[in-house]
């Protein structure tokens, strides 16, 4: 009896109240957005298109989570989506490629960052945060050996696929011409679901998703468990880096164009919306419902500032790290309450 | 043979003495990039001497350049460094905090008339309190000082901006181009003698106060130095708002070298730079023992291996690559895996010799 | 061992209490913030919600402005020119849109306008191409766009309404025009004029403009055109270009910057290279010649540092204001709106330039008239 109310609280201090507060944050600000932005929110279009647009933000999220559940960070993901980007379209408009060419570009740009990163850091044991940054670096630079000037891509087949929709049922409204429009995600969006289905699955119930959990917990006793420290450790690199190489294909797809500046702070976006999700940077906690929310939450915020009719764009930057520090320090607070107890 | 033994073991023991010496890795990367362009073209050491606009002497050329914008980097290495000892991690947030400062500074001088020593005294008041609240997300909180940094970075340039309502005011006082120029007359760069200054500063308060040997204590072992007397949450505090000292003298040579700001673009990734110079001085940069001279030797080199790239026409975009490569080859190499590895390796070669 | 369990237990339950109370004080330290951003993000706009709500007018016209960003006073100046035309006394409702330099960003607000069923959609377009589906989507929904400022490169030209912004080709040749008249009037041969050009962020319209002006003027006139290279219409950029440019060159006496910006960093890489910027070419001076007209530029054009200064004219507003009125009036717009621009300078020689069959007086720029622009 106690020892089942012991385990159910213990859940709640960990993953799942930090997970609420998310959930009911993002909750309560659409609302305050309905009640602030007027007629736009309230039509279901307006929330997919936060969705269209953050759909390789919530990839990458995901595999930052996965890192940061292991006790690592990945902040190279933002330069991989642009030098994936880059890449896809220099081969799509200056080599005549084709689509299925470049999605193997982009898994291939992923997995050797991910192969070379996870190696750094679990078998050479370097700082994550040191080696995703030259990471980081090396792939914004390379993308502009790659090339320098930024271009739309306009391989027909691409297009088309860029362009396609995929009709939500039952969402759409009446435009300002009395016709009725269907509601639309674009191919990324149900990437990105699938991604956070598969890796949900995994966590919660593989045994590969424990070991993740154990690592980042408590990686000495998790090697006393048995369980090969390094290869977990590599393979969470590896994973993250190559969901950064898909979240870069979908951010491709969405944007249809490859510069330089593609993706700039989305790997500290992704850092955000899984500390908002209720990851913990210590490691051992976190949960991809909660990143999922976390990226919403995170765009919605822009959404609303930016649609505020404010044109002083910082106050975006300044409430996402207001929100950022809010989330670090109930964090450290609840950390610090769990270790003193 | 005994000699000829006893010879080997002598000169290969003073080789390993040199080179365990922690300034040794950034003396050798000086060196091997300054040959390096000594082949490449001797030209890259041509120093000219001439007059500039305020018809005062100034000597030009790659060095002076290198010793130039490399004092930005010395003196945010020194803060660096005892942040990186103390603390285990590294302040991301410094180009963000610099165009904070450039910013205060531009608002006191341009919005309020203030002279120029006040606009920077706030604008080092400013900073230090930034310093400040990274010190008591790091120190207090207990967060990662990488992503309490993160805060500031992320929000650092918006704030700059909102300082001064995204107006780019320009200096107009000729004077104050001195600070990131020439003073008339002298014909080194002054941020020269800025570094000099805050380094030779540092040093004197490293070796007269306690402030380096608590540091080293706290990053080495904090339960242990806790248990002998020390405040670890109050050294890591202090170190942070030492960086934000230097940062603010940082952006008065920013601000002063293009008399205005650019918010998003001034110093932009320097922090990478800076935390590449502690890097490269062979300091951990998991905290613990530490060497400002070698973080600023360190620190020159960066600003040789930049000046280097640009020469050869490497386009600053693509600099960060080549950057990049340069950080994992240094971690990689005094990772202590790696080290250990070479060293047995190093033993069983000597061992099959001795056989 | 059963006093241990009851000690956890305990411990368990004292844990559980905390965390409500926790949870509470999250809870309500969220709802401090949220209010915080709410508050922020509405503290212009709460009236206009409340009024939204309560007179759904129909006279008053609902516009939504995408803005590339504010990256630059020339833009800045571009923005509250529109606030100012689009003001609620003028019975207007404008929403506002910043992009932050980023095309996505722009086309998700134009969905965003779509949305809000908005009555006119302006546009100025970070970059040229790519906005066919976005702009079909505004066209089905029956919003008709004007694009502001820079271009858009769309086969359908019917999916916006106008297009209002500047001639940058006509403000290049302008400049060029000008230093071909200088050099005549002053009996420079071309052959002596050795030109550099710090180009504006490649792809955009006006460096497409002013570089292609610069190319056929040189071509005509016979100028030594030595080098082009982008200096991304930033300062420190252009510093570092025309620093390598000094280094390689040693004849050069006219730059060609595409915007103030670049001028500012090629006077002080002139500058810190021991030359002297000004318009005596023929006595080792380096000539600037720039666009733009911002405040700083003309300040430096006032004191001599910069020859010429062609304006771009960002007070674009009561410009669009009128052409929205025209069309609420059944009226019909060009397709292509021109804005006036002049050139300023502080050298006399030159009083007058002609390109085809029209002349454009230079304005002498003084004090007064520095002091009487807004920008």
């Amino acid at each position: 009896m106690s020892s089942s109310n012991q385990s159910k609280r213990k859940k709640i201090t960990d993953s799942n109240l930090l997970l609420t507060i998310t959930i009911v944050v993002f909750f309560l600000m659409y609302i305050g957005a309905i009640l602030f932005q007027g007629k736009g929110f309230l039509k279901p279009q307006t929330f997919f298109n936060i969705l269209n647009a953050n759909a390789a933000l919530l990839i990458l999220s995901c595999g930052m989570s996965l890192v940061m559940i292991t006790g690592g960070i990945d902040i190279s993901v933002g330069g991989v989506t642009a030098l994936v980007s880059m890449c896809c379209a220099v081969y799509l408009d200056f080599h005549d490629g084709n689509v299925l060419g470049a999605v193997a570009i982009a898994l291939a740009i992923g997995l050797a960052f991910g192969i070379v990163q996870g190696f750094l850091v679990a078998y050479l044991d370097i700082q994550p945060f040191i080696v995703s940054l030259a990471g980081m670096f090396f792939a914004r630079g390379m993308t502009t050996i790659v090339n320098t000037n930024p271009f739309n891509v306009a391989n027909p087949e691409f297009v088309a696929m860029k362009d396609t929709r995929i009709v939500v049922p039952g969402m759409g409204s009446i435009n300002k011409l009395g016709k009725y429009v269907n509601a639309y995600v674009e191919i990324g969006v149900i990437v990105a679901i699938l991604v956070v289905i598969v890796l949900f699955i995994i966590l919660k119930w593989t045994r590969l998703g424990r070991y993740f959990y154990a690592v980042g917990g408590n990686s000495q006793s998790a090697l006393m468990l048995g369980i090969n420290v390094k290869r977990t450790k590599f393979l969470s690199h590896l994973i993250c880096s190559f969901l950064a190489g898909i979240g870069g294909f979908v951010y491709f797809m969405h944007v249809g164009s490859g510069a330089a500046s593609h993706a700039m702070g989305a790997e500290m976006n992704a850092i955000a919306s899984s500390i908002i999700g209720g990851t913990m940077l210590t490691g051992g906690v976190g949960n991809i419902i909660g990143t999922f929310f976390g990226v919403l939450s995170l765009s919605t915020i822009q959404n609303i500032v930016s649609s505020a009719g404010l044109d002083q764009a910082w106050w975006t930057g300044i409430t996402i790290a207001a929100m950022l520090c809010l989330f670090l320090v109930v964090q450290s607070v609840v950390m610090t309450r769990k270790n003193k107890k | 043979m005994q000699t000829k033994k006893s010879n080997y073991t002598s000169i290969s023991e003073m080789l390993g003495k040199l080179v365990k010496q922690q300034i040794f890795i950034p003396v050798a990367a000086l060196l091997l990039l300054a040959i390096f362009n000594l082949i490449a073209d001797p030209g890259f050491y041509k120093i000219s001497y001439g007059v500039n606009s305020a018809g005062s002497p100034v000597l030009s050329g790659y060095l002076m350049t290198i010793l130039d914008y490399g004092s930005e980097l010395a003196i945010l290495a020194v803060g660096m460094t005892l942040v990186t000892a103390s603390s285990g991690g590294q302040d991301i947030s410094v180009g963000a905090a610099i165009a904070i400062a450039g910013s205060v500074m531009l608002k006191f001088i341009c919005g309020m008339n203030t002279p120029v020593i006040i606009a920077f005294l706030a604008a080092c008041v400013v900073s230090m309190f930034f310093g400040a609240f990274n010190g008591v997300l790091v120190a207090h909180f207990k967060i990662q000082p990488m992503v309490a940094t993160l805060i500031l970075y992320t929000a650092g340039r918006s704030i700059a901006a909102w300082i001064n309502n995204n107006e780019l005011p320009i200096v107009s006082d000729p004077k104050f181009a001195y600070l990131g120029g020439f003073i008339p007359g002298i014909p080194i760069p002054t941020p020269f003698f800025i570094a000099a200054a805050v380094v030779i500063i540092s040093l004197l308060v490293l070796r007269f106060t306690n402030l380096g040997l608590y540091t080293q204590a706290v990053g080495i072992n904090e339960s242990s130095s806790r248990l002998n007397g020390l405040n670890p949450a109050f050294i890591k505090f202090i170190t942070f708002v030492i960086l934000g000292l230097c940062v603010a003298v940082v952006g008065l040579i920013k601000v002063s070298r293009l008399s205005t700001i650019n918010y998003s673009v001034i110093a932009k990734d320097i922090e990478m730079d800076a935390i590449l110079a502690v890097a490269l001085g062979g300091n951990a940069l998991g905290g613990g023992k530490f060497n400002l001279a070698a973080s600023i030797i360190g620190a020159y080199v960066i600003q040789f291996l930049t000046t280097t790239l640009y020469k050869f026409n490497v386009q600053s975009d693509a600099l960060p690559a080549y950057k990049a490569v340069v950080v994992i080859f240094l971690v990689v190499i005094s990772a202590p895996v790696v080290r250990d590895y070479i060293s047995s390796i190093g033993k069983k070669i000597s061992h099959k010799e001795v056989a | 061992m059963t006093n241990f369990k009851t000690s956890r237990y305990n411990e368990t339950i004292s844990l559980g209490d905390g965390i409500v109370k926790k949870s509470l004080l999250c809870l309500s330290l969220v709802a401090v913030c949220l209010l915080g951003v709410v508050y922020f993000g509405s503290v212009v706009k709460v009236d206009d919600a409340i009024q939204l709500e309560e007179d759904v007018t129909p006279d008053g016209i609902v516009i939504g402005f995408s803005q590339l960003g504010a990256e630059s006073d020339w833009r800045t100046a571009n923005t509250e020119s529109m606030k100012a035309a689009f003001s609620e006394e003028n019975g207007y409702e404008l929403f506002f849109d910043d992009g932050q330099q980023k095309q996505e960003n722009q086309i998700m607000a134009i969905r965003k306008f779509i949305l809000q069923e908005v009555d006119y959609i302006l546009l100025a377009p970070v970059k040229e191409t790519g906005w066919e589906t976005v702009l079909q989507e505004a066209k089905d929904a029956g919003i008709p766009v004007i694009i502001v400022d820079r271009m858009v490169d769309v086969a359908d030209e019917s999916l916006y309404v106008s297009w209002v912004g500047s001639d940058f080709e006509l403000e290049g040749a302008k400049a060029c025009e000008w230093l071909n008249t200088y050099t005549k009037v002053k009996n420079i041969p071309p052959e002596e004029i050795h030109i550099v050009n710090i180009q504006g962020t490649i792809g955009a319209s006006a460096q497409i403009g002013r570089t292609a002006s610069l190319e056929t003027a040189a071509r005509k006139n016979g100028w030594n055109l030595l080098a082009m290279k982008s200096g991304e219409y930033t300062q420190a950029k252009a510093r570092e270009v025309m620093g390598s440019f000094l280094r390689k060159y040693d004849n050069i006496n006219v730059v060609y910057c595409e915007n103030d910006n670049e001028a500012f960093g090629a006077i002080e890489a002139i500058e810190s290279a021991g030359r002297k910027v000004g318009s005596d070419i023929q006595n080792g001076e380096i000539m600037i010649l720039s666009f733009d007209t911002t405040k700083a530029g003309l300040t430096d054009t006032l004191n001599g540092k910069i020859a010429l200064d062609t304006e771009c004219n960002p007070l674009l507003g009561p410009r669009v204001e009128s052409m929205i009125q025209k069309i609420e009036n059944g009226e019909t717009i060009e397709k292509k709106v021109y804005v006036e621009e002049n050139i300023f300078s502080t050298d006399k020689s030159v009083k007058m330039i002609s390109i085809g069959n029209t002349g454009y007086p230079v304005t002498i720029i003084t004090q007064d008239i520095l002091d009487s622009r807004t920008y």
